[in-house]
């Protein structure tokens, strides 16, 4: 509605607003990238280079042959995708209660769940330590366990909107056929919420993949329990010993990549599945 | 309880009785794991912050409930007028301007007869004098103060962005996808990834991005310290978070503007109305609903604020979550660290009661 019959300068000036929004979003990765090609004298030298002079890769080397940061990888593989698994089976089994069945008490559970979302970590982390104690949990198994407690209530309210908006008579007409309500649910319903279930999951794992507290908190005396995040908040180099910039700008750069390359493949997934709440209200 | 049920035709409310026991039943993962890992722990939390529980190297110390003393402990505070300081001679010191010379405030409340250990949180002046907020625990105090500097500061600038970005890529123009998944960038980096990349832009010296930056367009010599020099600490703080968040604020409102009908505007433009009239009497009042959304989810996230500081920060400034994790971690003080955490608990409770009371969204919730 703005483009059309414009006056060539507010399309200037359109556009420098443009260029310089993508610049601000951008720079930051621009810069992390342009550090970890640096050679060390490179990058140590004051004033900067905008633009590195000489390229290396010999910081991305050594990344992959950190082994505390490879573990890392693994654990933080390992750790969320277990969490979004547990949270779609666990949360697509309370979405549908909550979107299709009538029972008592529904909007008690419901409030009950988004209360969840309200939650401070910090809030529960010492309670949380002590309930790890008694279980005798290892620290990965105490991660995928303890971040459904933010990755929960969110699969729950956007599977919950989901199933509301299928149609009932589905339901009817599997119970009409015999079908049971776990045969309904199962054969009918699941098979329809796959696009629900890839947006949800998603965003659960990177909810997961991005957490820290409860991370750095569990693994304080399990470090080969580390996940990425708390390698790399306490990264220690294989070149360089005192803040080793550019290896970390280089693991930065490993991690952000594959997580960039997936949100730009979903982005319209993504994008509907963080909007679904605030929109409809 | 039953007798609603009761009272219809039977068939119906076996068939009725059967679905709800699959409801529960279907539920019953959820309500174990939010019992498990929210209502239990919470409850402990609650519990031990009236006790004086530590971590132990190996023995278990005995525990004891000690009240409201670790309360008691975080939260108690004091205001006093500074007196000016002294000289050998008894005389008032005054510096070479000829002002007064006021008592060093932490040397002066450790003067004070009071059974608790004050330190300094902040001097103020007022009306002539010179005042000193003590607090025993002035860490805590600090770290309350700073976090809702922080959180306000960086709210507020999220949404005047956010609203900006959402305005510009409403409208259609080439480039608008990519525009789009640039948002995404800032938004998926980890936060903790995030915060090293801001902290090697912000280094000391010219190595950082910043500070050849300043230095380069003159306005500095390059040596702004900004996570070293206490009033450059919480604007870094807020600077990186409003680069995270930001885009997540843009997208939520660009969703609420893709909602208002465009026949409005045209209506409008019809009536006479001009770009600044039709923002504020269309687009804002219509965007209400989702930046009430937006707001709330950001203020309640910004509150629990934690990797930004621990990671950039660590000990030498706290928000209220990391003072908590450090009273777990280093001081092994559970005590403490959860009548701490039942402190932040209340504030950002608080906080959402408020928003909820003001932006009235309990109407829109079923």
């Amino acid at each position: 509605m703005q483009t059309r019959r414009q006056h060539p300068l507010s399309r200037i000036l359109f556009w420098i607003l443009v260029v310089a929004i993508f610049i601000y979003l951008m720079f930051p990765f621009y810069w992390a990238l342009i550090s970890a090609l640096k050679p060390h004298a490179e990058l140590i030298r004051t004033p900067a280079t905008y633009w590195p002079e000489n390229i290396t890769f010999v910081n991305f080397a050594a990344v992959f042959q950190n082994q505390a940061f490879m573990r890392g990888l693994l654990n933080s593989l390992i750790v969320a995708g277990s969490t979004t698994a547990l949270s779609l089976v666990v949360g697509s089994f309370a979405g549908f209660a909550l979107g299709k069945l009538r029972f008592r008490g529904r909007g008690a559970s419901m409030y009950l769940i988004l209360a969840m979302t309200m939650f401070p970590q910090i809030a529960v982390l010492s309670g949380l330590y002590a309930v790890i104690r008694v279980l005798e949990l290892s620290a990965i198994a105490s991660m995928i366990l303890s971040y459904m407690i933010f990755t929960l209530p969110f699969t729950v309210w956007v599977l919950t909107a989901f199933f509301r908006g299928l149609p009932t008579s589905l339901l009817q007409a599997a119970q009409v056929d015999g079908a049971n309500m776990m045969q309904t649910f199962w054969k009918v319903l699941l098979p329809l919420s796959a696009p629900a279930l890839v947006t949800t999951g998603l965003l659960a794992f990177i909810q997961a993949w991005n957490e820290y507290l409860f991370a750095l908190t569990f693994t304080s005396i399990e470090p080969s329990a580390r996940t990425v995040p708390v390698a790399i908040a306490l990264f220690s180099g294989q070149l360089q010993r005192q803040e080793p910039f550019g290896e970390i700008m280089a693991a930065a750069i490993v991690v952000t990549i594959p997580l960039i390359a997936l949100v730009l493949i979903f982005q319209n997934r993504i994008v509907e599945g963080l909007t679904a709440g605030a929109v409809k209200g | 309880m039953r007798s609603g049920h009761k009272n219809r035709s039977g068939s119906l409310s076996k068939l009725a009785r059967r679905e709800e026991r699959s409801a529960l039943l279907m539920l019953l993962p959820s309500f174990l794991i939010i019992l498990v890992l929210a209502i239990y722990p919470l409850s402990r939390v609650f519990y031990s912050s009236f006790t004086n529980e530590r971590f132990a190297g190996g023995a278990s110390a005995q525990t004891s409930f000690i009240g409201f003393q670790n309360y008691r402990q975080l939260l108690s505070m004091t205001i006093r007028a500074l007196p000016p300081a002294v000289d050998a001679d008894g005389d008032v010191r005054t510096d070479a301007d000829g002002n007064t010379v006021y008592m060093n405030p932490r040397i002066f409340l450790r003067t004070l007869d009071t059974g608790l250990a004050y330190d300094s949180v902040a001097t103020f002046g007022l009306f002539g004098n010179r005042y000193v907020l003590g607090a025993t625990s002035a860490t805590f105090i600090r770290a309350i103060w700073d976090t809702l500097v922080f959180t306000v500061s960086s709210v507020t600038l999220e949404t005047l962005l956010g609203m900006i970005i959402a305005l510009v890529l409403v409208s259609n123009f080439r480039g608008r996808g990519v525009m789009r998944a640039a948002m995404l960038v800032p938004w998926a980096i980890i936060t903790v990834v995030s915060a090293r990349i801001w902290e090697w832009m912000l280094q000391p010296t010219r190595a950082g991005f910043f500070n050849t930056l300043l230095s380069d367009l003159g306005l500095s010599d390059g040596n702004f310290a900004f996570f070293q020099t206490a009033a450059l600490q919480i604007p870094s703080m807020v600077m990186i978070d409003v680069w995270k968040t930001t885009p997540f604020m843009a997208l939520l409102i660009l969703a609420g503007l893709t909602t208002i009908p465009s026949e409005l505007y045209e209506a409008a433009e019809v009536d006479g109305a001009g770009k600044i009239r039709r923002f504020f009497s269309i687009t804002l009042p219509l965007l209400v609903p989702t930046l009430a959304v937006a707001l709330i989810f950001r203020t309640l996230d910004a509150l629990r604020v934690f990797d930004l500081f621990q990671v950039v920060l660590g000990d030498a400034r706290n928000s209220m979550a990391s003072f908590a994790y450090y009273q777990l971690i280093n001081a092994r003080n559970v005590g403490m660290s959860s009548a701490s955490s039942v402190v932040i608990f209340l504030i950002i409770f608080i906080f959402a009661l408020f928003y909820i009371r003001a932006l009235g969204v309990n109407r829109n919730a079923d």
